[in-house]
C-alpha cells in the first residue's frame, strides 16, 4: 500500500514539475497552475495563455516591437498564424479575440504547437546571447513563413500606376540603404577585427568579437552580459529537464482532449464546420450534384475517345527512328530542369550550407583542413542561391514585363523610363 | 554616413570648393546659437559626411577632382591650401593638358573611355577611405565638353561599378543666352544620359542665381565666384546636419537616402530645383529680423508661383480652394500658372524652430492627385543656425519649375537638328544619330510627365 501511495505522490509531483520545466523554458511562461486551471476551461487562464501563444507565435516580439499591441490585436496575430500554419481545430479559430473564453483551446493550440515541430530550440535559437560575431543569416525565409500575414489592401477605386512606380521606387531605396548600413556593418566588424588581433584568451580565435570588445570598454555591460547569460543557461537546463520529463505532460493532455470530447461530443464528430444552407439552397444543391455528375461522366467520355485517337496517332509515329530520338532528347530535358528546380528549391539539400550560426573568425593562416566553415564556402553556397532567386526573379519580371505590355497596349506611344539598372 | 564628392570640369571643380568651403566655415562657425553639446555634435556629422581626417589633423575633403585641363585644378588646390584649414587629397585629381572644346561627345565619347581606369581608381581609394557610403555627388555643368561629357560617362560607370550607392548629380543650368552655339545639345545629352543612370538631378540655373547676386545682395560686378558662393550657400542649407525623422536629437545619419526616399522615388520625376530664403548681403543681414511665418509665407509663395527668389514673387497666384476646380480664367492666364509638385521637403534651420508651422505646404492643391501631402511634404530642421542667419528655410522641390527651361532647350535643340546643324562635330567622335533621337523621345517623356502634373 505505501509503496503504491508513494508512486502515486510521485506521479502527482511529476506533471507539475515537467511543466514547470516546460514555463521557464518558455519567454514569459505562465505557472503550471494556470495550465491546470485552462484544463477546466477557466476565464482567468485566458488572457496569460493568449499572451504567451502570442510570444511564442511572432517572431518580432522577441525585440518588444509589437508588444504595445492591444490584446486583440495580438489574438488576431496569434489566429492567423495558427492557420498559416494549418491548425486544424475550429474551436479555437472562431472563439472571440482575447476574450476570456477557451483557455482550454488556448492550451491545446499551445501543445500542437509543441508536439508539432522543433518550437523550443527555435525560441531558445531567437533569444540566444551572441558573444561571438556571426555571419548574418538570411532570414527571408522565417519572416516569410512565420511573420505577419501580408496587409491586404481593398481599394475602392483603381490605383493610378504612377503612385505604384513612386511606391516601388520607394522600396527600391530601401532596399539600397538595407544594402549600404550591411556593407558599414562589414567594415566596422573587420576594423575591431584587425584592432583586437590578439587579444583574445582562446588562441584559435585571435581577436575580440562586438560583446567582447564592448565588455572590455565598458564593465558594467559585462554585468548584463552575465545575467542574460546566466538566464539563458537556466532556460537551457529547463529545457533538458522538460525534454526528459514530457512524457507525463503528453499523457496528461490526453486528459485535457478526453475532457473536450466529454463536453461537446458534436464538435468531434464534426471537426469542420460546414456552411449554414437554407432548405432552398438544399434543392438547389441536389440539382447543381446531378449536373455535376452527369458532366463529369461526359466529360470522362470524351477525354477516352480522345485518348484512344491520340493513342493511335501516337502509335503509328513512335515506331519511326526520328520520332524515338526526339522523344529521349524531351525526356532529358525535362529531367535536367527537373534537376535545376529541385536545387533551388531545396536549400537543405546543399550540405555545405551553413545550417547552424558559426562564428566569424578572421585568421590569417590559411591551413587546410581547418575546422568550421571557410568564407570561400559559404560565398560558393551564397552565390548558388543569389543565382537561383535571381532566375525566380527574372522569371517574375518577364512575366509582369509581359503583363505591363499588355496593358501598355492600349495607350500607344507610351515610353517607360526605367529605374536605373533596370 | 560619408558622401564622396566628384567635381568635373572647369564649372565642378569651382563649385566644389566653394561647397567644401561653406560647409567647413559654417560648421565651425561660433555664431551656431546653439548649445556646446549640439554645435560638437553638428561639426562631428558635418565632418564624418564631407570630410576625412588625416594625420596631419587638417580635415580632408571626401573628393575627388577631374578635369582635362590643369589650370582650375591647380588655382583649386592652392586656395584650398591657402585657407589653412582644409585641403584636398594629396592624390585626389586627376588632369589632362588637352581640354573638350566644349564637345560633350568628345568628353564622353573620348576622355572617357581613355582616362575610366584611372578615375574610377581614385574614387574607389576615396570610397575605401569612408567607413560607410552613403553615396556620391557629382559637380558639373550641363552645356560644356568636359564636365558634362565625361560627367554622363562617369555618372554611368558610377551606376555600373557602385549600384546600391545613391547618386546625386548637381547640374549647372546654362544661361538662356549662352555663349556656347551647341549649348542645347550638350544640355539634352547630358541630361539624357544622367536620366538613365543618375538618381536624383539637383538643378541650379545660372540665369536665377544671377538674379538672386543682382537683386538680394546687391552685387554690381557679379563674378563667378559670387555665383558659386550663392549655390554652396544652398547646397549647405540642405545637406548640413538636420536632426533625424522624430525631430530632436541626434542629425540624421544619411540625408541623401532621406532625401531621395522623399523626392525622387519615380523614375521619371528626378528634376530638383533649390529655393532658399532669406538671402542677402552681410551688410543687411545686420539690419533684418525674421519670423518663421513670414519665411515660410514668402518660400511657399515662391513655390506655387515658381518664382526664383524672393524678389518679385507673384502673389496673384493661388492654388484653387480644395474641393473647387481651379478658375477657367486662371488656367487661361499664363502668367497665373500654379507650380504643382510631385514632392517637396522644406529645411529650416534656426532659432526657436519648433514652433514654425508648415501647414501651408500640406495643401493638397499644391500636388499632384496622385500622391497625397502626407507622401509628398517632408520637413527637416534644427535649432543650430545656418551661416550667420539667425532663420533660414530651405525648399527642394521636384515640381513643374524646370519644365519651361527644358522645354526651351529641347525645342531650341531640336531646330538645330533638324537642319543638320553641327551634327558632323558629334558624329564624328562615335555619335550617331540616332543617340540624339533616343535624347529628344526621353526628354519630351519628361516633359509630357512633369506637364501632366497639373489639374
Amino acid at each position: 500500500m505505501g509503496r503504491r501511495r508513494r508512486r502515486v505522490e510521485g506521479a502527482a509531483r511529476a506533471l507539475p514539475e515537467a511543466i514547470a520545466a516546460l514555463s521557464r523554458s518558455l519567454p514569459a511562461g505562465p505557472s503550471p497552475e494556470i495550465f491546470r486551471r485552462a484544463k477546466f476551461d477557466r476565464p482567468e487562464a485566458a488572457p496569460v495563455l493568449w499572451q504567451l501563444l502570442f510570444r511564442v507565435l511572432s517572431p518580432l516580439a522577441a525585440n518588444n516591437a509589437l508588444t504595445d499591441l492591444a490584446p486583440e490585436a495580438q489574438a488576431r496575430v496569434v489566429k492567423s498564424a495558427l492557420v498559416s500554419q494549418g491548425y486544424p481545430r475550429s474551436a479555437m479559430l472562431q472563439s472571440p479575440e482575447g476574450g476570456p473564453q477557451g483557455s482550454r483551446e488556448l492550451l491545446l493550440a499551445l501543445s500542437w504547437l509543441l508536439a508539432r515541430g522543433p518550437l523550443l530550440e527555435q525560441l531558445l535559437a531567437q533569444t540566444r546571447v551572441q558573444l561571438g560575431d556571426e555571419l548574418p543569416q538570411c532570414e527571408c525565409d522565417t519572416l516569410a513563413s512565420r511573420g505577419l500575414p501580408a496587409p491586404h489592401v481593398e481599394t475602392e477605386r483603381p490605383v493610378d500606376l504612377r503612385l505604384v512606380e513612386w511606391m516601388m521606387g520607394k522600396l527600391r531605396f530601401g532596399w539600397r540603404r538595407l544594402i549600404s548600413s550591411q556593407q558599414e556593418q562589414c567594415a566596422l566588424l573587420s576594423k575591431i577585427h584587425l584592432y583586437t588581433r590578439g587579444c583574445h584568451s582562446q588562441k584559435r580565435l585571435g581577436h575580440l568579437s562586438v560583446a567582447e570588445t564592448e565588455m572590455l570598454r565598458d564593465p558594467e555591460s559585462s554585468q548584463q552580459l552575465l545575467q542574460a547569460l546566466e538566464s539563458e543557461n537556466a532556460r537551457l537546463e529547463a529545457a533538458l529537464e522538460w525534454r526528459h520529463r514530457e512524457l507525463v505532460f503528453w499523457q496528461w493532455m490526453d486528459t485535457v482532449l478526453d475532457a473536450c470530447w466529454s463536453e461537446s461530443p458534436a464538435v468531434t464528430s464534426q471537426p469542420t464546420v460546414l456552411p449554414m444552407i437554407s432548405e432552398r439552397g438544399l434543392g438547389a444543391l441536389e440539382l447543381v450534384k446531378q449536373d455535376l455528375q452527369a458532366l463529369q461522366e461526359e466529360l470522362r467520355e470524351a477525354a477516352e475517345r480522345r485518348r484512344e485517337a491520340w493513342e493511335a496517332q501516337v502509335g503509328g509515329l513512335g515506331r519511326q527512328p526520328e520520332w524515338s530520338t526526339t522523344r529521349k532528347a524531351l525526356q532529358e530535358a525535362v529531367e535536367r530542369e527537373l534537376v535545376a528546380l529541385q536545387g533551388s528549391w531545396e536549400p537543405s539539400s546543399n550540405p555545405s550550407q551553413p545550417q547552424r550560426p558559426h562564428r566569424l573568425v578572421r585568421s590569417q593562416d590559411e591551413l587546410p583542413g581547418r575546422q568550421g566553415l571557410q568564407a570561400a564556402e559559404v560565398i560558393r553556397t551564397l552565390s548558388a542561391q543569389e543565382a537561383s532567386l535571381k532566375r525566380a526573379l527574372h522569371q517574375l519580371q518577364s512575366q509582369c514585363q509581359r503583363e505591363l505590355a499588355r496593358l501598355a497596349g492600349a495607350l500607344p506611344g507610351l515610353i517607360w523610363i526605367m529605374a536605373p539598372g533596370h | 554616413m560619408s558622401i564622396v564628392t566628384v567635381q568635373l570640369g572647369q564649372c565642378g571643380n569651382q563649385i566644389g570648393f566653394e561647397v567644401f568651403d561653406a560647409l567647413f566655415r559654417d560648421s565651425h562657425c561660433s555664431q551656431g546659437l546653439c548649445s556646446k553639446r549640439e554645435n560638437e555634435a553638428y561639426q562631428a556629422s558635418c565632418k564624418e559626411r564631407f570630410f576625412r581626417e588625416e594625420e596631419s589633423g587638417v580635415p580632408v575633403a571626401r573628393a575627388v577632382l577631374v578635369d582635362m585641363e590643369p589650370k582650375v585644378i591647380n588655382q583649386t588646390l592652392s586656395k584650398a591650401g591657402q585657407s589653412g584649414r582644409w585641403k584636398y587629397g594629396q592624390h585626389a585629381c586627376f588632369c589632362q593638358r588637352q581640354g573638350s572644346g566644349n564637345n560633350w561627345a568628345y568628353g564622353y565619347s573620348v576622355h572617357g573611355p581613355k582616362h575610366e581606369e584611372s578615375i574610377m581608381n581614385l574614387i574607389q581609394k576615396e570610397v575605401e577611405k569612408c567607413d560607410s557610403l552613403s553615396g556620391f555627388f557629382i559637380i558639373m555643368s550641363m552645356a560644356g565638353g568636359t564636365g558634362s561629357g565625361l560627367g554622363a560617362f562617369i555618372t554611368q560607370k558610377l551606376q555600373d561599378q557602385y549600384s546600391s550607392s545613391l547618386k546625386m548629380n548637381q547640374i549647372i543650368w546654362p544661361y538662356g543666352t549662352g555663349e556656347v552655339i551647341v549649348q542645347n545639345y550638350n544640355s539634352i545629352l547630358t541630361l539624357s544620359h544622367l536620366y538613365r543612370s543618375s538618381d536624383a538631378l539637383l538643378i541650379h540655373e545660372n540665369d536665377a542665381v544671377h538674379k538672386i547676386c543682382a537683386k538680394q545682395m546687391n552685387i554690381k560686378q557679379i563674378s563667378f565666384r559670387d555665383l558659386n558662393q550663392v549655390l554652396a550657400h544652398q547646397l549647405g542649407s540642405v545637406f548640413q546636419p538636420t536632426y533625424s525623422e522624430d525631430g530632436s536629437f541626434p542629425y540624421r545619419r544619411d540625408p541623401l537616402g532621406d532625401l531621395m526616399e522623399h523626392l525622387v522615388p519615380h523614375p521619371e520625376f528626378k528634376m530638383l530645383g533649390v529655393r532658399n530664403i532669406p538671402q542677402m548681403s552681410e551688410n543687411s543681414l545686420a539690419y533684418s529680423t525674421f519670423t518663421w511665418a513670414g519665411l515660410l509665407k514668402h518660400l511657399r509663395q515662391m513655390l506655387i508661383s515658381g518664382a526664383k527668389m524672393e524678389e518679385g514673387i507673384n502673389w496673384q497666384v493661388r492654388p484653387p480652394l480644395s474641393g473647387l476646380p481651379p478658375l477657367g480664367k486662371m488656367s487661361v492666364h499664363k502668367d497665373l500658372h500654379l507650380n504643382t509638385s510631385v514632392a517637396n521637403l522644406v529645411i529650416l534651420r534656426g532659432k526657436d524652430v519648433q514652433s514654425a508651422d508648415v501647414e501651408g505646404f500640406k495643401d493638397p492643391a499644391l500636388y499632384t492627385s496622385w500622391l497625397e501631402p502626407v507622401h509628398a511634404f517632408s520637413m527637416w530642421k534644427t535649432q543650430r543656425a545656418f551661416d550667420k542667419y539667425e532663420k533660414s528655410a530651405a525648399l527642394v522641390s521636384n515640381s513643374q519649375l524646370l519644365v519651361k527651361p527644358l522645354d526651351m532647350i529641347v525645342g531650341k535643340a531640336w531646330n538645330m537638328f533638324a537642319s543638320k546643324a553641327y551634327i558632323h562635330q558629334y558624329t564624328r567622335f562615335g555619335m550617331e544619330e540616332e543617340d540624339f533621337l533616343d535624347s529628344f523621345t526621353l526628354l519630351e517623356q519628361v516633359v509630357a510627365s512633369y506637364g501632366s502634373l497639373g489639374p
